[in-house]
């Protein structure tokens, strides 16, 4: 069996310091003063799960539960301090669209220096330029720099460019919550159309209702470890009713 | 069912392989590395009024100063062989090449905070891009050096095709430690700071606009300017952008020496900490 992604108990900790250290000076005073307060962060314990192509998988829990860390270690951002993480595939993270977009740079130069970023040929960007404003909606604006961008064809630029391939695995982070109401259906259509292409792809979001029409089977998180896992109705209803 | 074709695979068991891992990385990156570079020119040029970048501007407002206020101590029957303003802008620029790469390297990958904590781009490239970004504005800044060397009499002489190697080892020296600041950087604001400073001290300490004659009856004091490894790319520079000589062979090998030791040390220590790191980014 092999998965896009394939999670093993995996574990993510950190030390951190409580008193919140961030310059040489604060270091040296604290530690003389034997005031540095270091504790171990668990931010994933222990979580292992796969997903199927063409699965929507989402990820439910509260604020803290490490949600955001497990988008992070399935886009090989975090490296799991145990357990194990295998991905096939390209990924395409989608977490709070525009990081890597510069506002001085115009759309086409952003284009293919946010593709390029997204590990795709700067060659084989410099051609998708076209398609991707105009999918976008923003084709007249495409030599203009992007700081006059509004912040919804921000939105749209970039998750025209992150969609703009099929790639692998999709990972996304509230995104379908940008845009209006019509880029919000052309987005639901393209997604739709990267999960049918085989794209496996994992959801985090607050909105359970839009999870329940979209997501196929879901995971609870609490605390970083699994609550509950399995088909999307069961795990976000008991989501829902535990308050 | 269609299979889809991976050509990427991540398993998060495989260990990096300190210095293999980065030196692949640097060249399946290339492509990337050369937009980051286009992009830091691109910004800089677009939002500077005159059309010339600050970056330049600054080295040149100086050397102007600097020029003005010790032309006549220094340039009076002096024995460096080229007017004084000549010897003088080539040391600024490679003081300003040192800082400046050391700065844009090291605070490349906290700049860049906001990609990084969301896609995997290994962090290494932005540093090598911000130092090559340095280079590149070395390299425009001699423009005006060379048109100095050309209206003064003192020509460009045929060693002037040698520049390239100093050019590249001080890319390799300011990666390297600006790899070890950048790591550093994540963890304490400040570092960055006293890397401001530190620089700008060793900058002092090298003749940039002083000559070592000044000097040369204190041992102690000539041993301290020669220690520094900057002194060797200055002296080599030197020798070769208008003396249309050889340096020392001891400059040269502290240069070459130098360079590829803070670039081998540098991509190590970085390689072995970066997962430490990154939890922190």
């Amino acid at each position: 069996m092999s998965q896009p992604i394939e999670a093993r108990d995996v574990t993510l900790r950190y030390r951190l310091d409580r008193a919140n250290v961030g310059t040489i000076k604060e270091a040296a005073v604290r530690t003389i003063r034997r005031q540095r307060k270091v504790e171990w962060i668990h931010a994933l314990d222990g979580v292992s799960f796969e997903v199927a192509r063409g699965e929507i998988f989402a990820v439910v829990g509260p604020n803290g539960a490490g949600k955001s860390t497990l988008m992070k270690v399935i886009a090989r951002v975090l490296p799991p301090t145990t357990g194990r993480v295998i991905v096939r595939g390209q990924v395409a993270p989608m977490i709070e669209l525009g990081s890597g977009m510069n506002p001085e740079l115009t759309a086409r130069e952003n284009i293919i220096l946010y593709g390029s970023m997204l590990g795709r040929d700067p060659r084989h960007m410099r051609e998708r330029v076209g398609p991707i404003v105009e999918w976008a909606g923003v084709e007249e604006f495409v030599d203009v720099p992007t700081r006059s961008y509004s912040s919804g064809m921000m939105g749209r630029l970039a998750f025209s460019v992150a969609t703009d391939i099929e790639p692998e695995v999709l990972v996304v982070d509230e995104v379908l919550s940008v845009g209006d109401k019509a880029f919000r259906a052309k987005s639901q259509a393209r997604m739709n159309q990267l999960i049918n292409g085989g794209s496996a792809v994992v959801v985090v979001s607050h909105s359970i209702e839009m999870l329940k029409n979209l997501a196929t089977r879901a995971m609870w998180l609490d605390r970083g470890r699994i609550k509950m896992l399995g088909p999307a109705d069961e795990v976000l209803g008991g989501y829902q009713t535990s308050g | 069912m269609t299979a889809v074709q991976s050509t990427v695979f991540y398993d998060s068991d495989t260990r990096r392989r300190p210095l293999i891992t980065e030196f692949q990385n640097f060249w399946r990156y290339r492509g990337l590395i050369r937009l980051l570079v286009v992009r830091d020119l691109t910004v800089r040029y677009k939002r500077s009024v005159l059309g010339v970048s600050w970056t330049i501007l600054n080295p040149m407002l100086t050397i102007a100063v600097l020029w003005i206020v010790f032309s006549n101590f220094f340039g009076r029957g002096s024995d460096l062989g080229v007017p004084y303003v000549v010897y003088l802008t080539a040391g600024i620029l490679i003081a300003t090449y040192f800082s400046q790469g050391l700065i844009a390297s090291g605070s490349a990958i906290i700049n860049s905070r906001g990609v990084l904590i969301k896609m995997y781009i290994p962090p290494e490239i932005f540093s090598l891009a911000a130092a090559v970004a340095a280079a590149t504005h070395f390299l425009l800044s001699m423009i005006p050096l060379l048109g100095l060397q050309l209206i003064l009499g003192a020509g460009i002489p045929w060693t002037i095709i040698l520049v390239p190697i100093p050019l590249v080892f001080m890319l390799m020296l300011t990666t390297g430690i600006g790899l070890l600041i950048a790591s550093a950087a994540v963890y304490f604001r400040d570092v960055l700071d006293i890397t401001r400073v530190v620089t700008q001290l060793l900058n002092y300490l090298i003749p940039t606009f002083w000559t070592l004659s000044l000097i040369e009856n204190s041992p102690k004091a000539l041993l301290m300017v020669k220690v520094n490894p900057v002194y060797s790319y200055l002296v080599t520079f030197r020798a070769w952008v208008y003396g249309g000589e050889m340096p020392p062979a001891w400059n040269l090998a502290m240069m070459a020496g130098s360079g590829i030791l803070a670039l081998a040390l540098g991509v190590f220590v970085f390689s072995r900490n970066w997962r430490r790191v990154v939890v922190r980014l």
